[in-house]
């Protein structure tokens, strides 16, 4: 199990933009469904809702990670939106979130993709990664960079 | 060197318990502080704590939205705080332990 895994090319929005954090989770659950990554989009979203309900999922530092282990997970998978502007996700910091990451695992998730999103979380907390992923300017420099974490 | 020990720990288990790590980690090294990290996370407990490591530190930083038993850190100065604390204030909550200003944890009281 590797990140290429779980981040693949149709997993990346470089254009991302919501007006809203409900906005922004339905937008990202809507690629993670029509990729065929979750079976019901609407039992997805409310076990991601149910998450974000014990705290909000926006960390601070520009960055939201809403994520779910649902039953309706049929692949693993990562999304990885970049927005410009930013959209408001009730983070601590009050900052709007640049880089989201919608972790979509299902309830059986294997150990190999739990440590692959540890290595990720633990990597989002260095300012220069995230300064290069908000600079990307194509897929593949998002991917290159996503990828470099094994 | 100073040693200070953590337990981070969140609901899901598979990202918060990794940020906070991390922060606590590298907000230790850059004030010149060994810190050890025990994560609780959907993977199971990793880098347990041994009573030596406990012994020796200088306090411990608890950064956890799930029950954490607390009883092998009876007589540390021991703060405990949410998740989202560990990740975001990560720098004062070490500096609060080598200031020297943090509560000794006693177990009976609880």
């Amino acid at each position: 199990m590797n990140i290429e895994d779980l981040i693949k090319e149709e997993n990346v929005l470089l254009d991302f933009d919501a007006d809203t954090k409900e906005e922004a989770i339905q937008q990202l659950a809507k690629t993670l469904f029509k990729h065929h990554k979750i079976d019901d989009l609407d039992g997805f979203l409310k076990d991601i809702y149910e998450r974000e309900s014990i705290t909000s999922t926006g960390i601070g530092f520009g960055i939201a990670i809403p994520h779910a282990k649902s039953s309706h997970v049929i692949i693993p998978s990562v999304i990885f939106a970049r927005s410009v502007e930013g959209i408001p996700f009730d983070a601590m910091d009050g900052k709007d979130a640049h880089l989201f990451f919608m972790i979509a695992m299902p309830e059986d998730g294997t150990n190999a993709h739990l440590k692959v999103l540890a290595m990720l979380s633990r990597k989002l907390m260095h300012e220069d990664f995230r300064t290069s992923l908000r600079d990307v300017s194509s897929i593949d420099e998002a991917l290159q960079l996503l990828h470099t974490m094994n | 060197m100073k040693k200070i020990v953590c337990v981070t720990a969140c609901p899901t288990g598979i990202a918060h318990t990794y940020m906070a790590a991390e922060m606590l980690e590298n907000a230790g090294k850059s004030l010149g502080v060994n810190i050890m990290c025990e994560t609780h996370g959907a993977i199971g407990v990793e880098n347990k704590l041994t009573e030596k490591n406990i012994s020796e530190s200088i306090g411990v930083i608890i950064a956890s939205d799930i029950y954490i038993d607390k009883k092998r850190f009876h007589g540390k100065p021991l703060i405990n705080v949410s998740i989202q604390k560990g990740i975001q204030e990560a720098y004062p909550l070490i500096q609060s332990l080598l200031d020297g200003h943090v509560k000794i944890y006693n177990h009976q009281e609880e």
